[in-house]
């Protein structure tokens, strides 16, 4: 076929990795079929690694295989042949040139910083940053609140009023990426591996230390009520509200106004769309890719430990000294290639595989899980979060707040540069009402039913004394990284939900992982080029050595919360956001005869009375 | 390295997020075909078949699912499905790769019997196939069409196999008729059983008739029943291993024939077909259909697949496949042959593209009428060569001779 035919070395690395992937495959499936057979005859760590290769080589065929339809504009053995032309060094010089000196330089810097601050002095390191982090998470604490909420009914606003008609990129540009796309590239960026392991255990440490907003004994029967409340506040509306109102300003300026896809471009109606070049813009793009290495790359690392402390407490199988390194290698090399590989290759075929997983493993949980309990306590639990949702919203007293409430929202705002623009970038042709909904409410409804079913399962689990989960937890330092295993174990079908249970930790770090490498290669390019493989491929190592670094050096939580803290910038950042883009559409969109998703509704419904001989109110188009 | 966004310049942006027009989750076409059904449908027989193995292995069958207690004897089914069901299912299979209608009619059966298994075990190991089948009912149900051949047998095959069937029935009927005439016959098990041993020549002697009448009924089993049996595998096997000879000296049978698809159906023999042959590639199937036995003899030989027939006559176009062929070619030496050949083929396969030779200048727009998606018109072609070279004889010279030196002369 002409056009998708691929290089040489394209072709060998898929063809490795479909052997990699079947032959590692097979094995894993006799141990599945045949346990008391060949259970025995490989260790546990040898079994771990089989798993891992198999998760990993198949996502990595997804990613490699060709798209239909698409040249490659730059194949393989070109690139290679490049790098065997030019010395290591020239072709990584070449690729620096491409960047922006300043948002390539200063979180590369600041990474080395912190890590030999953290080598020689990690006691004061540790102290500094914390207190540096209580300091400005108990002092921002009310603005963070404030401006979640203001998100919330931001994009109610957008969703429903004439604002929400208006179509980016023009009324007769078609979407380019079709709905179960957009949906599953936005959910699985926006979200990363911990949804996997808080599922089970955010409900459970709310029911063990209920909110003070709830005054309700600890480890109660109201407990429980209060805790799916949280876990579904804590990762519901508001959450996804903090990515929706930085991506839609940005998606806006940059389909309507001609603005480059950056996060600065949200100060378009401040500066002009010419004039982007100023410091107060780097200075938003800098820190949108510090926060996005930052909280990306750690993300990467801890899970990683998460991960394997799991293993070692479900399957006594110890990671050893070099277990975590090549962990995060491995993924490392499956992220970066899908994030090479385009938008419309790894990326996308990883998000849908993503997403069909979960599904399925909510499913199968909702299936042979306490059904009654889950639903009973499941809709009394949503009927809750709505009737509390603005008192919980504005309720800020108590360190429990601060801990749990505002340390979430940071976090979720530290995340909101790379996954607003990343929204932002998938929007063309979409209308801003289609863009709220996919954004706040699709993905809200998606994680609000695994906090449900997964936190349901485990508080009934929890109570009715069947697993004790909390102990588990204690047993492990109050490590939420083991609640899931013996939840799962105890239920129907364990052996099977365990393996899927793993298999989607890893598959939502990679879809995390893949797409923040390319949002920083794209910051980072300078002005009016596009990032190329190479650049692309740097980035990734970048993030790949921040996540060795910190399971090396160590102080990972700390580094977490050094990029977390960035959250409150990009929280007053997010209010600018608004009240810009506000002020573009006050100004632009004025009398085009936008409707409002009300209107529409209304116009629905029939009438009862209607005046034949007048006509409907002047709306051309 | 200026930023430069001209109105209709792609930004620089989109040429990463927007790489084509259309991004869709899965290309569904790709995974809803013919093909992927009968890939799943493999994959279930293999999965049945493991699945039934680690059932076997295991020293007590576990039986655990919803339908354990509902179904009666669920231990022994438990134990032997998997396995059971994996042989029907590769025959079916099979069966569904000649896109047989029978096979599809046995797999929508077959399927639903082996959710029974998953269900009645609840052991993990059987998820992946319970789940295997929830894809490959709808993907049978929507590709109904596709499996539309019908099976073809022979009045020999199926005599032998009613006969077989016959013969089963009367034997044991009649054993568990005469049951009292038997040593240790006591039931219909035991009279199948009888029946079974004996028409496979295998007799084990356990069962055994003690007086005359069922003696002479057993020589009566033994007569017919081995007798249907042996026919039953000639006819059966026969054929296929005949064809398997005939492609061995390249002439291809219907049933080998049934295997295409994709693949280009020449029409008719004439002079421009040695130098198309000559033209295509290795990759791509060709089947020419002609009446000229001299050619298809040459042909044969040369390592083409020939089907001796008229390639005006419609039952021999669905023979030769032109209904699931990707392309065909009407190069006969006779328009009015060819005529008849492209409304043949139209008729057979509305959607085909045909590509017909022309060899008068004035039939080009009948052969148009008829529906040929191209005409290649001989004549008006040879002679446009022909002036062309003589005008300008250089350029078509150093066109041939070397592809770089093509190039400076459009330069």
């Amino acid at each position: 076929m002409s056009g998708s035919a691929e290089s040489e070395p394209a072709r060998m690395l898929s063809d490795a990795l479909l052997v990699a992937f079947v032959g590692s495959g097979t094995i894993v499936l006799v141990g599945f079929f045949f346990p008391s057979f060949v259970g025995d005859a490989l260790g546990g760590r040898a079994w771990l690694g089989l798993s891992l290769l198999f998760f990993g080589s198949g996502l990595g065929y997804l990613a490699a295989l060709p798209y239909e339809g698409v040249e490659a504009n730059e194949t393989y053995a070109a690139s290679l042949l490049r790098v065997r032309r030019g010395s290591l060094r020239s072709l990584l010089s070449n690729l620096v040139s491409l960047q922006n000196p300043i948002t390539l330089g200063v979180p590369v810097l600041v990474f080395a910083l912190y890590f030999v601050l953290q080598i020689l002095f990690p006691e004061t390191t540790v102290e500094l940053v914390n207190g540096l982090s209580d300091s400005v998470l108990r002092g921002m604490g009310p603005v963070l609140l404030g401006a979640v909420l203001l998100a919330v009914a931001y994009c109610a606003v957008l969703l429903l009023s004439s604002w929400g008609d208006v179509k980016l990129g023009g009324d007769d540009v078609e979407p380019t990426y079709t709905y179960p796309t957009y949906f599953s590239l936005v959910f699985t960026a926006g979200i990363a591996a911990g949804i996997v392991f808080w599922g089970p255990a955010e409900a459970l440490f709310h029911y063990r230390q209920p909110p003070p907003y709830f005054d309700v004994p600890a480890q109660s029967d109201a407990a429980v009520g209060a805790a799916l409340v949280y876990a579904l506040f804590h990762w519901g509306l508001s959450a996804w509200s903090a990515y929706a109102v930085l991506g839609i300003p940005i998606a806006y300026f940059v389909f309507e106004r001609g603005a480059p896809l950056r996060v600065s471009s949200i100060l378009t109606p401040f500066l002009g769309a010419d004039s982007l070049d100023s410091p107060w813009s780097r200075l938003v793009d800098t820190l949108a890719v510090f926060a996005t290495i930052g909280g990306i790359a750690t993300s990467i690392a801890l899970v990683s430990q998460q991960f394997l402390t799991g293993v070692e407490f479900q399957w006594g199988v110890p990671p050893g000294g070099v277990g975590p390194v090549l962990f995060v290698g491995g993924l490392a090399a499956v992220f970066v290639l899908s994030a090479v590989s385009g938008l419309h290759r790894g990326i996308r075929r990883i998000a849908g595989l993503n997403v069909v997983l979960f599904g399925l493993f909510g499913v199968l949980l909702f299936a042979v899980g306490p059904r009654g309990f889950v639903v009973d306590r499941g809709t009394e639990a949503v009927g809750a979060y709505l009737l509390h949702f603005v008192p919980m919203s504005l309720f800020s007293s108590g360190s429990w707040v601060t801990e749990w409430t505002v340390w979430n929202w940071a976090w979720w705002f530290s995340w909101a540069p790379f996954a607003g623009l990343f929204l932002a970038a998938l929007s063309r042709g979409r209308r801003i009402r289609t863009i709220v909904l996919t954004s706040v409410g699709a993905t809200s409804a998606a994680t609000g039913a695994w906090f449900l079913v997964f936190g349901g399962t485990s508080l009934s689990m929890q109570r009715s004394g069947t697993t004790d989960v909390l102990a588990a937890i204690e047993a492990r330092g109050g490590s939420e990284a083991v609640a899931g295993y013996p939840i799962l174990s105890a239920l129907p079908l364990g052996d099977l939900l365990l393996f899927l249970f793993l298999a989607l930790i890893v598959v939502f770090i990679v879809t995390s992982a893949d797409t923040s490498t390319l949002i920083a290669a794209l910051l980072a390019s300078r002005r009016g080029i596009a990032p190329s493989r190479g650049t692309i491929a740097l980035w990734g190592g970048v993030q790949a050595s921040v996540a060795l670094a910190v399971i090396l050096v160590g102080g990972g939580e700390t580094l977490q919360a050094l990029a977390v803290l960035t959250g409150a910038p990009f929280a007053v950042l997010a209010v600018v956001a608004m009240i810009g883009l506000s002020l573009a559409l006050y100004r632009e969109e004025r009398g085009q005869g936008h409707t409002s998703l009300v209107r529409l509704v209304l116009d629905r419904l029939p009438d009862i009375q209607t005046h034949h001989d007048i006509e409907p109110p002047d709306r051309e188009k | 390295m200026v930023d430069s966004q001209g109105e209709s310049e792609r930004r620089p942006f989109e040429e990463v997020f927007y790489p084509t027009d259309r991004v869709p989750l899965v290309e569904w076409r790709e995974f809803s075909g013919a093909k992927s059904t009968v890939a799943v449908m493999a994959a279930i027989t293999v999965l049945a078949f493991v699945t039934g193995l680690s059932n076997l292995s295991q020293p007590q069958p576990v039986v655990e699912g919803p339908l354990a207690a509902v179904l009666p004897l669920s231990r022994t089914f438990v134990r032997f499905a998997g396995v059971l069901f994996a042989f029907p299912l590769g025959l079916v299979t099979v069966g569904l790769q000649r896109r047989k209608r029978v096979a599809w009619v046995a797999a929508m059966a077959l399927l639903p019997g082996l959710t029974l298994l998953p269900l009645t075990t609840g052991r993990t190991t059987e998820i992946p196939l319970l789940l295997l089948v929830f894809a490959a009912v709808p993907l049978l149900a929507t590709n109904r069409d596709v499996f539309s051949q019908s099976l073809d047998l022979s009045s020999l095959q199926i005599a032998a196999l009613t006969s077989i069937l016959g013969v089963g029935l009367y034997g044991t009927v009649g054993a568990y008729g005469l049951r009292d005439q038997f040593l240790e016959l006591d039931g219909w098990g035991d009279a199948f059983y009888y029946v079974i041993v004996t028409i496979a020549t295998v007799g084990y002697g356990d069962i055994t008739p003690v007086t005359t009448e069922a003696k002479l009924f057993s020589l009566s089993v033994i007569l017919l029943g081995t007798g249907a049996f042996t026919v039953a595998v000639g006819a059966l096997i026969g054929p296929a291993i005949e064809s398997r000879m005939a492609a061995a000296f390249g002439t291809m049978t219907v049933s080998e024939l049934s295997l295409l698809e994709d693949h280009v159906v020449v029409l008719g023999y004439g002079d421009v077909t040695e130098s198309f042959l000559d033209l295509m590639d290795e990759e791509t199937d060709l089947v020419v259909v002609t009446e000229n036995a001299d050619a298809a003899s040459r042909l044969a030989g040369g390592g083409i697949e020939v089907l001796t027939d008229d390639p005006t006559d419609e039952s021999a176009l669905r023979d030769a496949r032109v209904d699931v062929a990707s392309g065909v070619a009407v190069a006969g030496d006779d328009d009015a042959e060819n005529v008849l050949a492209v409304l043949a083929a139209r008729n057979v396969n509305p959607d085909v593209r045909i590509v017909a030779v022309a060899n008068e200048e004035t039939h080009v727009r009948k052969l148009d009428a008829v529906g040929a998606d191209e005409i290649i018109d001989l004549r008006a072609i040879g002679g446009r060569l022909l002036g062309e070279s003589l005008l300008s004889g250089d350029e078509t010279d150093s066109e041939r001779s070397r592809s770089d030196r093509s190039e400076q002369a459009e330069s």
